[in-house]
């Protein structure tokens, strides 16, 4: 991001000038209290939105200058999960999964094999066959995190993936990230759970009322000075 | 491409079958839309038929003096024939018209009877294509030296020339603005049933659909929706079409039997088209306002 402003229509600017780069293959919390600008920077990374001014690039494209028909291919890159997993509740978890490969429009038979390697991945072979509705919190998120995985993705996005788990279920989600990252994926996490981030000590970049106030390496939530 | 139609039109299919509340609502919306739209539509088409009669039955009567010759007649019968505006000529003799006024008025058989000679002229009976041109046709035979003079009846036939043109305007209106209603009532609905997927759109957006991938499978499911809907109401109009007629010719006393074939079936083509072309467009719009961003 070069000099990203963005303002809404109800003229709230929700970003002011921000540059951040993250290379391949780093792991970023985005931090922050709410409105601060987190779900923003989200929604212009996977150009939900576009900035009113400056640049957003990704994977060395200019997303503002992206034909509409170009936005699916690039979104494909990316992988993404909510605090609320959007899951489809009349589909079962392979089926849930196995969306993201099917609106592609990849065959069937490329599909299964795909579906059942992503639920290894996040530990789910056992439940691929339920609904959303007879699984844990946990294990809803993990689902999401494998449809989020099975388009194998650079960039990987969690956007407060734990904030309606208990502590030791967000636990197991944050290893699960750790372990996508050691496979090479770019990722970046939204959060507020503090005891994560400092436990962790990753890049902190840590906003504040639309601006970067901080932007450490192997840094805790919370300045440390 | 043709794997993408396939696809599309299962997910169609199976949607369309998973969502059945909705496509349930959306469907009965469709029939109750279609019934009234081709109800009114029965309805105009009888009080169509029915002014176009009217109009036919105007004519022009001319009397004849008594002293025209046979082939003086003849003439002016060839003559009005090749009258663009005339479709029907046909002479009343004097003694027709003495038995045509007995019968009408059998009460004034006495009067009549008591004079001398038969007073009532001859006369020319000429029908119409069109009551407006009734004026031309009056004032050519005015001119011919046969005719005595010509039934003024030019007060009479500019009411009901006034009076059609108003009932035909009103029934077109009343079509136009149920037409419109009806189009708003089944976009709206299928609107709803595109609403309460708003979330599934969502996440095919955030996983990489293209917006064709996202839109088709709906726009065929809208197409579902029509065809449907189309076939209850033909079906609901086939089995309604006894009463329907019996209706029609108790009111309309004078429908033209033969054309209620052809009506039949445009009516049906009518349902049809209609159904399924609100049903494409309704799905197209209603998603398109989640596709644009």
């Amino acid at each position: 991001m070069q000099g990203v402003t963005k303002s809404y229509p109800n003229g709230r600017l929700a970003l002011r000038g921000v540059d951040l780069t993250i290379p391949e293959g780093d792991f970023v919390f985005l931090v922050g209290p709410s409105g601060a600008g987190k779900s923003t920077a989200i929604k212009l990374l996977i150009r939900d939105e576009l900035p009113t001014r400056g640049v957003v690039l990704l994977f060395g494209r200019d997303l503002g200058r992206l034909k509409r028909r170009d936005v699916p291919r690039i979104r494909r890159q990316i992988g993404i999960v909510f605090q609320d997993f959007k899951l489809l509740p009349n589909k079962t978890v392979h089926d849930n999964v196995g969306f993201a490969l099917e609106v592609t429009g990849a065959p069937r038979r490329e599909i299964d094999p795909a579906v059942d390697r992503v639920l290894r991945v996040v530990g789910l072979t056992g439940q691929a066959d339920q609904f959303p509705g007879q699984l844990s919190g946990g294990e809803q998120q993990r689902t999401a995190i494998a449809r989020a995985l099975v388009n194998s993705p650079r960039l990987f996005i969690a956007d407060e993936p734990t904030g309606n788990l208990d502590p030791l279920i967000s636990w197991e989600i944050i290893q699960l990230l750790l372990r996508i990252n050691e496979m090479g994926v770019t990722v970046l996490m939204a959060t507020h759970n503090a005891e994560v981030v400092t436990a962790v000590r990753k890049r902190v970049v840590a906003l504040e009322d639309g601006r970067i106030v901080r932007d450490e390496v192997g840094a805790a939530y919370h300045r440390e000075d | 491409m043709i794997a993408f139609v396939v696809f599309s039109l299962r997910r169609a299919w199976q949607s369309f079958w998973r969502n059945s509340l909705m496509s349930l609502a959306a469907t009965a919306t469709m029939v109750l839309m279609l019934v009234l739209l081709s109800g009114l539509i029965i309805l105009l088409t009888g009080l169509d038929a029915t002014l176009n009669y009217v109009q036919q039955e105007v004519q022009v009567v001319a009397y004849l003096k008594d002293s025209a010759t046979a082939q003086e007649v003849s003439g002016l019968e060839t003559s009005l024939h090749a009258m663009p505006q005339v479709t029907q000529v046909s002479f009343v003799s004097k003694d027709q018209a003495y038995h045509d006024f007995l019968a009408r008025h059998p009460d004034e058989a006495e009067v009549i009877n008591s004079l001398p000679t038969n007073p009532l002229p001859a006369s020319l009976q000429i029908n119409l294509r069109d009551p407006n041109d009734y004026l031309d046709v009056a004032t050519y035979l005015n001119h011919q030296s046969a005719v005595d003079r010509v039934l003024n009846i030019k007060q009479t036939v500019d009411q009901m020339v006034t009076v059609i043109g108003i009932l035909r305007a009103g029934g077109t209106a009343v079509l136009i603005v149920v037409g419109l209603i009806v189009l708003f009532i089944i976009i709206n609905t299928i609107r709803l049933a595109v609403v309460a997927r708003a979330d599934e759109i969502e996440i095919m957006r955030l996983v990489g659909a293209s917006d064709a991938f996202i839109r088709w499978p709906f726009v065929f499911e809208g197409a579902l929706v029509g065809l449907i809907g189309a076939a209850i109401t033909i079906g609901l109009l086939l089995v309604g079409q006894g009463p329907i007629s019996g209706f029609l010719s108790d009111y309309f006393a004078v429908l033209p039997v033969e054309a209620s074939a052809t009506v039949g079936r445009n009516i049906a083509l009518l349902v049809l088209g209609t159904g399924v072309g609100i049903g494409v467009l309704g799905s197209y719009v209603s998603v398109r306002s989640y596709l644009i961003r």
